[in-house]
């Protein structure tokens, strides 16, 4: 059979430029997606940390999304243009015929039948195809919704829808995936390599092999109806008027869709109000158990005795000199014997501090043994109270 | 005149040999001092004056510092059953009278000595230089706990027996926390009835490398450890307890970002709750305790709204509570999710079917030649 030079275009650039944007949102969400909804395995694990982390694979996956979703509203006015203003025929609705066609193709595949099918512009394949994507996209959009604003969801609906879209969303983007690599990558890859997507032509045989009816259309010149410019003209007004209005409130939805909730706070508040160091009192000490504890843990609180408080100031410094020795006829090793005092008097006059010696001559310091100024004053105020022995 | 001389040499070197003995007794003594081993401690030296009641000395800061030393209490404690002489730890006591005492406070007095418990803990000491209270002891806060705070000195003890010892001792700086404990499912359990299966203070924290419980990292850790209980079947049969806890929050949205913070960007926060946000921290009821933050549709849509302002009462229903989805629990999730196990394998399969017959019968065209195509 000679090849045919002719070649028909199928696909002019506008419808080439919308798939491939779609494919490229459609890639992008499933990547981005199916990564998320099986974040528990380690690739999909390593995919979301080279793509920045989930925060940022979710910013990716509702680009994409907008995207697609304006896409839908563009494809939705060019579809609308080309049936209400050009008058093509919207040759892409399933009719009874198709399943017929479905149906015969597959019994002439299992050899029960003499002859493929014949088919037009869109072969029933494409029809599913085309179909199926618009049925996934409205699954989505709408899951894809609750899934965004959940607040907003359950402020009408029980609270279930949500991980009910959240499953469905999930499932129904596998379905997309599984569904595209194994219906339409085949038929378009493997089966044929059909470059129209790209080049946007068809050969005579491609034509001849899928799309027989419609080559007989074109050639018979009944492929596209011709339109009265003046009709086209009022028509194109009428729809621009019309599909204006229904395309700023489907734009208006999708940027409600986006920026309508605040799902969530941004920084999650503490998970506890408390004070962390609140020691108990009395603070208890390595040296001492609780029962031995003396109730003067705070020493004011009694008042000092030279039994308990004074004898020991008077240990390490006066000691040397006035206890192991008894200089200037001084000891100071009982109460007593400071009471007596020494040669030059009483070290100690109970109630009268100035003029107890000891606490003029440590006033004026220089003496060997000095007592500090905190030792000093209470020393002054163990006097003062009376000097107690006790 | 011989015999004179002979018995003065050997009288002398007697002698000799006799302070030898001592030196060297006292000097293999003082080597035996720095051993862990315990030896045949002699500490009625050191009791003999601090033994006294009420012994105290005065710090340059005004504190008084006790000296008494229980014998009992001391003899009763681990290290005295062990026989650890006072000079094991307090090594730098020499000889009377000891040298001053250089601390100013009584504080500084005891971090002064506490790494003396280094020198037979080494393990346990070096795993504290990386907890909190390290850290804030570095960085210049001088309550933090130190191994006497917790252990005690001379009244050392088993720090868990009972169990319930554990939270004692941390209530010693931490009253409020342990406040909110000891009424807490967990905290009563251990408190009231020594229960072996709820976890005291350092189940969850660690014990001597505690890390700051209030770090992004910990966060994100912190549903492994309830995993550690809340995931195992056997220990939460014996409570009724549901153990698809940790598997139901980890599939679900929050669940899923925390564990993937944690392995790709453990330092960074998220937003996203653990399960302490929801559950409490301390105060950790069970659900069907009115004070349980998460028991009632009230309670529960309080603790969204910590995070989820604007949310409704129908809210907290879209999570499905740590249950897998079934007709008594989340149906419509439950037929959903059915329903695409039926619809998936039934719309691929039909394709499969179709695209396979398509392609055998092209290849077989192709095999039988040009006519049949």
């Amino acid at each position: 059979m000679s090849e045919t030079r002719r070649r028909y275009q199928r696909f002019p650039r506008a419808y080439r430029i919308e798939h491939w944007l779609f494919v490229a949102s459609f890639v992008t969400l499933a990547i981005t997606g199916l990564a998320q909804k099986f974040a528990g395995a380690g690739i999909a694990q390593g995919l979301i940390g080279v793509l920045g982390g989930i925060e940022t694979v979710r910013v990716i996956h509702r680009i994409a999304a907008v995207t697609m979703m304006l896409e839908a509203v563009y494809h939705i006015g060019a579809v609308g243009y080309r049936v209400f203003v050009k008058h093509s025929r919207f040759n892409m609705l399933p009719t009874l015929n198709d399943a017929r066609i479905a149906i015969h193709s597959f019994l002439y595949n299992l050899g029960l039948r003499k002859d493929r099918p014949q088919q037009g512009r869109y072969s029933f394949e494409e029809k599913i195809e085309y179909w199926a994507v618009v049925w996934g996209t409205l699954i989505m959009v709408l899951t894809g919704f609750m899934l965004w604003n959940p607040i907003a969801t359950t402020s009408i609906l029980p609270g279930e829808v949500v991980p009910a879209a959240k499953t469905a969303h999930g499932n129904e983007a596998l379905l997309a995936v599984l569904a595209i690599i194994i219906w339409h990558l085949y038929h378009v890859l493997v089966r044929t390599r059909n470059k129209s997507m790209f080049t946007g032509y068809l050969t005579e045989e491609q034509m001849l092999d899928e799309h027989p009816i419609e080559l007989a259309d074109v050639k018979a010149g009944t492929a596209t109806r011709s339109v009265d410019p003046k009709v086209a003209a009022s028509r194109r007004r009428t729809f621009l008027g019309v599909y204006g209005v229904i395309g700023a409130v489907m734009l208006l939805g999708i940027f409600v869709f986006v920026t309508f909730e605040k799902t969530a706070i941004e920084t999650i508040p503490p998970a506890e109000q408390v004070t962390i160091f609140a020691p108990l009192t009395p603070t208890l000490l390595p040296t001492l158990r609780p029962t031995n504890t003396p109730a003067a843990e705070a020493p004011e609180a009694t008042s000092p005795a030279w039994d308990t408080d004074i004898a020991e100031l008077l240990t390490t410094g006066c000691g040397a000199c006035h206890v192991q020795a008894t200089l200037g006829d001084l000891s100071l090793k009982t109460y007593a014997d400071a009471l007596k005092g020494g040669k030059s008097g009483p070290a100690i006059v109970p109630g009268d501090p100035d003029a107890s010696l000891l606490i003029q001559i440590q006033s004026k310091g220089g003496h060997p043994g000095q007592l500090s100024a905190d030792e000093l004053a209470r020393f002054i105020a163990w006097i003062e109270a009376g000097a107690p022995e006790k | 005149m011989r015999i004179r001389h002979l018995v003065l040499a050997a009288s002398a070197t007697g002698l000799v040999a006799i302070g030898l003995l001592f030196v060297a007794n006292a000097a293999s003594a003082r080597s035996v001092q720095f051993s862990p081993q315990p030896q045949n401690a002699d500490n009625e030296a050191c009791l003999a004056c601090h033994a006294t009641p009420d012994m105290r000395t005065q710090l340059p800061s005004g504190e008084e510092l006790f000296l008494t030393v229980d014998r009992g209490v001391f003899e009763g404690s681990v290290h005295g059953k062990a026989g650890l002489a006072c000079t094991q730890c307090h090594t730098d006591i020499q000889d009377f009278p000891h040298d001053p005492i250089t601390a100013s406070t009584r504080r500084e007095f005891t971090l002064q000595l506490y790494t003396a418990c280094a020198r037979c803990h080494q393990d346990k000491y070096d795993a504290t230089l990386d907890s909190v209270h390290q850290k804030a002891l570095a960085g210049g806060n001088n309550e933090a706990a130190v191994c006497t705070d917790c252990h005690g000195a001379h009244d050392a003890q088993p720090p868990d027996q009972p169990r319930s010892r554990i939270p004692q001792t941390c209530e010693r700086c931490h009253s409020e926390i342990y406040n909110l404990y000891k009424d807490s499912v967990h905290g009563s359990a251990l408190i009231g009835e020594g229960n072996p299966d709820v976890p005291s203070c350092v189940d969850c924290h660690g014990v001597h490398n505690i890390e700051g419980p209030l770090t992004g990292p910990f966060r994100l850790f912190s549903p492994q450890i309830c995993a550690k209980c809340h995931a195992n079947a056997e220990l939460m049969s014996q409570y009724n307890i549901n153990t698809n806890v940790f598997n139901s929050y980890v599939s679900d949205f929050h669940g899923t970002t925390v564990v993937l913070f944690e392995k790709i960007a453990p330092d960074q926060e998220t937003n996203k709750p653990v399960c302490i946000d929801c559950h409490g921290v301390h105060d950790i009821r069970r659900p069907d305790d009115p004070a349980s933050t998460v028991g009632s549709k009230e309670k529960l849509l309080a603790t969204c709204r910590k995070c989820h302002p604007g949310a409704d009462a129908n809210f907290p229903t879209a999570w499905l509570g740590h249950y897998a989805p079934s007709p008594q629990k989340a149906p419509l999730v439950y037929f959903v999710d059915l329903f695409y196990k039926l619809f998936i394998p039934g719309v691929l399969g039909f394709m499969v079917v179709f695209v396979a017959a398509d392609a055998g019968r092209r290849i077989l065209n192709r095999r039988r030649g040009p006519r049949h195509e």
